[in-house]
């Protein structure tokens, strides 16, 4: 289990880091969510030992991680670095090596790594001739090669294609498969909430919420019910029981000609006070096409609990 | 393999392939051998056609092909011709450059070059000397055996012997060679730091390895490229020299010059490369490099003008000091060396004072760059650089 406990960090009068503290289990995909310079990078360079924190401390199996544990961790930070003039392989075996693999081994996880990530046509070629998804590939690589123990990428999924997405949360999920804690920071909710079993929200240096993202689905505390009715009365969302959150005459995709055939086209997203009755005064009203509770995203999550 | 060792041979294994090393490496063995080459290319004139006429040629060819001294870079061919009209023929046709005719006319195309023209007018003087002497008398062999005179001998105040020319051009040739690496391979260290900490590599590589192996591992790999170039230039200038009999005999001791140049070589590289490494760490982007370089550039040039007027006065007083004082002494004292024999304490306590300086630089280096390495954007000013707060 990784464990980070209280972290402070302050930057002259800026306060970095005010506490932040999370646990990624063996296995866990751990998505950390934030706004630009709320401290998500600095959170991940203390985890790595590349900055040293004012307060705090990082435990890896409920020991204080030092150089050597760390050696163990595969790290991608967030501004890439790659030697632009060495070559694919030969990149990622150096690396392997300082890791503290022998040549041999690392020449082979090089290799599988490559075949894995799809670069087995450019293992020649120098990192500067690669074109920026395939560089992040190398990147990957280069964190992945020596088999560690905790994965730490910051912002891995930025500047990917769909495809590469999908290669790279493919990899990660391989090595949650074989138990390693993977901690990743992204912008793009959609994906954290797709991969990630548990979710972190930190905001100006502090951890203002974290769970699964059903915990926290759960943690909001308004429950919306979306119901789409048509050929109604204009006005008859008015009877609703409870708080009307939007309310849109517009059919998705701007379907009119559907709408003429079905008559008025209504939908309505509510807090309802009493969900039966709710249902009982839209079926009166029209033909129901939809009634359902509305799962917020966890881009709507992170709005709320940001704002 | 250890990370140091991992660090070092990546940087020589990258660095030797580049373009830039390798033509470099090229180009200076090349200059280098003909430099040491240069006296034999240049002396290619030195093989004179002369043409004879008369009764006096016997003598004047054997007055000729004495003055050329066993092993000299010198050869006289010598034709015969039956009279002045067929001289003059083979003058016009260049066939020879000069003829004598009688041993008493000089027939040449234009003004008979002046190395060809003592060469002639000796041989002229030998041989008319000759005949007047035995003209009034005196026995022939004698007359040839009076003409027997030995060459003489030089002496030099400034210097030693015979030999200070040649020693000259060694220091010379010492202080560049010193100074260009120096200047070449401290740069790649500076410019192998910058490329780590702006790129951000150096996030990834200091949570496999530590500072300072990362420091040592690049230091070492680097020196061991400019050890291996020194070595290359050292190897080429001695053989070329010693194949093309430029230089018949080298001084005593050239070995030993050349031998101390290479252990000055490695202490100025450990100081130089230290400060070079320090100082690049504060900065973040390869522009920025040669500003913030600057005095230590600057320092590196004074030691090398320095050296190079120690070429001239060895014993002056500001260059007999400070080839003890470091870093000066790395690039004056080997200078010194090679124009003059320096006592041994001299030389002890240079290496010595150099080796503390280095090993302070190093020291220094080392912190600051482990301080410094990870902070990037701004430039790190040197006083938070050296300040114990990390």
């Amino acid at each position: 289990m990784l464990e980070v406990d209280g972290l402070r960090k302050r930057y002259g009068d800026t306060v970095a880091l005010d506490g932040v503290s999370l646990t990624v289990g063996p296995g866990e995909m751990f998505g950390f969510v934030g706004a630009n310079g709320a401290g998500k990078t600095t959170t991940m360079r203390i985890v790595m030992g590349v900055l040293a924190a004012d307060g705090g401390e990082v435990r890896w199996r409920g020991r204080r991680a030092g150089f050597e544990t760390r050696r163990r961790f595969g790290y991608m930070p967030e501004e890439r670095g790659l030697y632009a003039k060495m070559r694919v392989a030969e990149q990622i075996e150096y690396f392997g090596m300082l890791g503290g693999m022998g040549a041999e081994a690392a020449r082979r996880s090089s290799e599988a790594l490559i075949e894995r990530l799809g670069l087995t046509e450019r293992r020649g070629d120098n990192v500067d001739s690669l074109s920026l998804g395939n560089q992040q590939r190398v990147q990957l690589a280069v964190a992945l090669i020596h088999e560690p123990e905790v994965l730490v990428l910051d912002e891995p999924f930025s500047g990917l294609d769909p495809i590469a997405v999908d290669a790279l949360a493919a990899v990660l999920a391989e090595r949650t498969a074989a138990g390693v804690p993977v901690v990743f920071s992204s912008h793009q909710l959609d994906l954290v909430e797709r991969l990630c079993d548990s979710v972190g929200i930190i905001k100006a240096g502090r951890m203002i919420a974290g769970g699964t993202v059903s915990e926290l689905r759960a943690r909001e505390s308004r429950k919306r019910l979306r119901v789409v009715v048509t050929g109604a009365e204009s006005g008859w969302a008015d009877r609703l029981p409870g708080e009307i959150i939007s309310k849109t005459d517009r059919p998705p995709h701007g379907d009119f000609a559907q709408a003429e055939a079905t008559g008025r086209y209504d939908e309505v997203i509510l807090t309802p006070a009493d969900d039966q009755e709710v249902l009982r005064v839209a079926t009166s009203a029209g033909r129901v096409q939809h009634f359902g509770w509305q799962e917020p995203s966890l881009a709507e999550i992170f709005r709320e609990v940001v704002a | 393999m250890n990370a140091v060792a991992l660090v070092a041979r990546r940087e020589i294994s990258v660095r030797s392939r580049t373009k830039g090393y390798r033509y470099g490496l090229l180009v200076t063995a090349v200059l280098v051998a003909v430099l040491a080459a240069l006296p034999k290319l240049m002396g290619g004139g030195t093989d004179y056609t002369v043409g004879l006429v008369g009764t006096q040629t016997d003598r004047l060819q054997a007055a000729l092909t004495a003055q050329v001294q066993p092993g000299a870079d010198l050869t006289i061919k010598v034709t015969r011709y039956a009279g002045e009209a067929a001289a003059r023929k083979a003058v016009a046709d260049g066939d020879v450059e000069a003829a004598v005719v009688e041993n008493a006319t000089v027939i040449s195309k234009t003004v008979v070059g002046r190395g060809l023209s003592v060469i002639l007018d000796t041989a002229h003087r030998m041989v008319a000397t000759e005949e007047n002497l035995t003209a009034a008398g005196l026995d022939p062999a004698k007359v040839g055996q009076a003409q027997q005179v030995r060459p003489m001998k030089e002496v030099t105040l400034n210097g030693s012997g015979e030999d200070a020319t040649v020693r000259t051009v060694i220091a010379v040739t010492i202080v560049v060679i010193l100074f260009m690496l120096l200047m070449q391979i401290c740069t790649w260290v500076a410019m192998g730091v910058v490329e780590e900490k702006g790129s951000r590599i150096v996030e990834i590589l200091l949570t496999a390895v530590r500072p300072w192996q990362l420091l040592a591992g690049k230091v070492i790999g680097l020196g061991v490229l400019g050890l291996s170039q020194i070595l290359v230039i050292a190897a080429v200038g001695l053989v070329a020299a010693q194949v093309t009999g430029a230089v018949p005999e080298l001084p005593d001791g050239t070995y030993g010059v050349v031998a101390g140049a290479i252990v000055w070589f490695l202490l100025g590289y450990a100081f130089y490369a230290a400060m070079y490494a320090a100082i690049a760490s504060l900065v973040s982007r390869q522009e920025e490099l040669s500003g913030v370089l600057t005095p230590a550039t600057m320092l590196l040039m004074v030691s090398y003008l320095i050296g190079f007027l120690a070429v001239q006065s060895p014993d002056g007083t500001l260059t007999h000091v400070l080839s003890i004082v470091p870093p000066f002494s790395g690039m004056v004292m080997p200078v010194r060396a090679a124009v003059i024999e320096v006592p041994l304490w001299e030389t002890g306590l240079a290496m010595g004072l150099m080796l503390l300086a280095a090993a302070v630089m190093l020291l220094a280096g080392g912190r600051i760059y482990q301080r410094a390495v990870l902070r990037t954007g701004a430039r790190v000013r040197w006083r938070e650089a050296l300040s114990s707060a990390s």
